[in-house]
């Protein structure tokens, strides 16, 4: 070294005391956030999972090892199953469902005529809502005697007698799916517009010069710019529906029988009505692996850059 | 972005446009309108759009006869709570997961931000034991330390996105001038990230405020509810019928949340899409 400026300085993969020191720091302030983690999340994470091995009721709180056998329980249901299927039946309607309202109310606001901004704003609301308001509001509008729905139904003449909705099995399930999609439209419009404010308006008039229609600019130009955006809004979507309880629970306490009665709400009712802890841990599991499906394309989609 | 030159296009166009704005505004002036009509104008077959004698009576009885402003005030304190610590403590990680090589980064955001995936009802059945063994079951405090599982992982993710755009020559010539990593973060960082902080502090507010499933769980006294299980146990059930009153409850347990949002929505908007839509 004698004296002599140390040119290798900047790219030398060792590091020096200072950048040593600064690195410390950086770690020093995630510290509390790893700590929150390991407590709220981490933890309780793992030993749910552990529970799912264990027996633990409401009359032997004290767990039990149980090898497989709350597993066993789940997979000769049959009943565990449906809910299994009903929960894929509602995030794949609620979620296509929203992703299509909102990409097309995006598409309609970009086109920036008067009042759009008012119209963005105002149509973000529902979003912001309270679950237990946006339950006993839809609740409300399809009440069955006095709710809005009917009576505009009825005035059509569409419908003859009025509709207890949320009696029927697929009339609450439709309810739900309703409510949801309401509940997080403006949210996925709002990504969407976003993407399409990026938009390179070169490209799009480039095509018109070439007598391309709308679809075919859709088709060619905007969709692919929108692909990176569509991939994680969907897969958010089905991540919060697959986690949706608050509206459900709220509007149908998973009924009539158990026809709205998806993965979390059989967790809920079975952890904490029936207090079977390590079966309600068993469905958590089983709930946990049909999440991580979509959970892995979103991290691949997220940290690829 | 569309041409809409041909009139068959238009008219499809419009009708889209509104068919889609009724069914996300509709059931807001739903809210409103039952909530300022008179009983007699709620039970009938054919409810009018217009309130046709608006009054004040519905709001009347939903402060009167219930806990209302008592589950206002619990889920403003858990709210406002929860906001602070989950913003505090993601800000401070997002920035040393962005500014920092630090060794293990990767594998420590990837596990943070892989969070988002653990079902929220399955850590509940470990959280609720846990609060129950600290003393904290029932109370506002454990309420509120709950609520950072909900939006700590994400307000992380979003922040990183935020803090990773600060040019890192600003950091430098800050270092450079002889300013510690403390003073840094202080002086040059906070200012900067200020929009992105109030984005996931509204964010984690909106997510505590909205909760039903925590607190209808955690808080077992009447007292302690907040809006959500609040709402739900008093106005909502086979032998509540009073839509009036039940609607009128909604508008006021919705008002904060859409007040905030409405003041705050360009930060909001932007903090928020930052991640997602990049590239």
């Amino acid at each position: 070294m004698s004296g002599a400026v140390d040119v290798r300085w900047p790219t030398q993969p060792g590091v020096g005391a200072i950048e040593r020191r600064r690195r410390r720091f950086g770690f020093l302030l995630t510290v509390p956030a790893l700590v929150c983690y390991l407590i709220l999340i981490l933890y309780p994470f793992l030993s749910s999972v552990v529970l799912s091995f264990f027996k633990s009721t409401l009359m032997a709180p004290d767990p039990v090892y149980a090898g497989f056998d709350n597993f066993n329980r789940l997979f000769g249901d049959e009943a565990f199953g449906k809910a299994w299927l009903r929960t894929l039946v509602f995030v794949v309607l609620a979620t296509s469902l929203t992703l299509a309202l909102g990409l097309i109310w995006a598409i309609v606001l970009n086109q920036g005529f008067r009042g759009a901004k008012l119209l963005r704003a105002v149509t973000l609301l529902p979003w912001v809502m309270p679950s237990a308001v946006t339950a006993m509001l839809w609740a409300w509008l399809l009440h069955g005697q006095y709710g809005v729905l009917n009576a505009y139904l009825g005035r059509l003449e569409l419908i003859d007698e009025p509709i207890v909705w949320l009696a029927s099995p697929i009339g609450a399930m439709a309810a739900i799916i309703l409510a949801k999609a309401w509940l997080s439209t403006a949210l996925v419009m709002t990504f969407f517009l976003a993407a399409l404010q990026t938009l390179p308006m070169e490209q799009v008039e480039a095509a018109r010069l070439d007598g391309a229609s709308n679809r075919r600019v859709f088709r060619y130009v905007v969709l692919p710019h929108l692909k990176k955006t569509l991939v994680v809004v969907m897969v958010l979507q089905a991540m919060g529906n697959l986690q949706q309880i608050d509206v459900i629970y709220a509007m149908t306490s998973g009924g009539p029988a158990s026809a709205t009665s998806v993965l979390s709400i059989e967790v809920y009712k079975t952890g904490f009505q029936q207090w079977n802890m390590g079966l309600a841990a068993a469905i958590g599991v089983v709930w946990f692996f049909t999440i991580s499906i979509p959970a892995v394309i979103y991290l691949r989609t997220i940290f690829r850059d | 972005m569309l041409k809409l030159n041909k009139p068959g296009a238009q008219l499809i166009f419009v009708v889209v446009a509104v068919f889609i704005a009724a069914f996300l505004i509709f059931p807001l002036w739903w809210l409103v309108s039952t909530a300022l009509k008179p009983e007699a104008e709620i039970f009938v077959k054919y409810p009018s759009f217009w309130p046709s004698a608006p009054t004040f009576r519905n709001f009347e009885r939903a402060i009167g006869t219930s806990g209302l402003l008592t589950y206002l005030r619990n889920s403003m304190i858990t709210a406002v709570g929860s906001a602070l610590i989950t913003t505090s403590v993601a800000g401070l990680a997002a920035y040393g997961f962005a500014k920092f090589r630090f060794k293990a980064r990767q594998p420590l955001m990837l596990m943070l931000i892989a969070a988002q995936m653990f079902p929220f009802a399955v850590l509940l059945i470990t959280i609720y034991p846990l609060l129950r063994h600290t003393g904290l079951l029932n109370s506002l405090t454990g309420l509120t330390i709950s609520y950072i599982v909900f939006s700590l992982p994400s307000s992380i993710y979003i922040l990183y996105t935020f803090f990773s755009q600060i040019p890192e020559e600003l950091l430098e010539a800050a270092r450079i001038d002889g300013a510690s990593e403390l003073k840094i973060l202080r002086q040059v960082v906070l200012p900067l990230s200020l929009p992105g902080l109030v984005a996931v502090a509204v964010y984690s507010f909106m997510w505590a405020w909205n909760d039903l499933f925590y607190s209808l769980t955690i808080m077992s006294s009447k007292d302690m509810r907040t809006v959500g299980p609040g709402l739900m146990l008093e106005f909502f059930g086979e032998m509540q019928q009073d839509w009036g009153a039940a609607m009128a409850a909604s508008f006021l347990a919705s008002a904060p949340v859409v007040l905030t949002f409405a003041f705050l929505q360009r930060y909001f908007i932007q903090g928020l899409t930052a991640g997602a839509v990049k590239g």
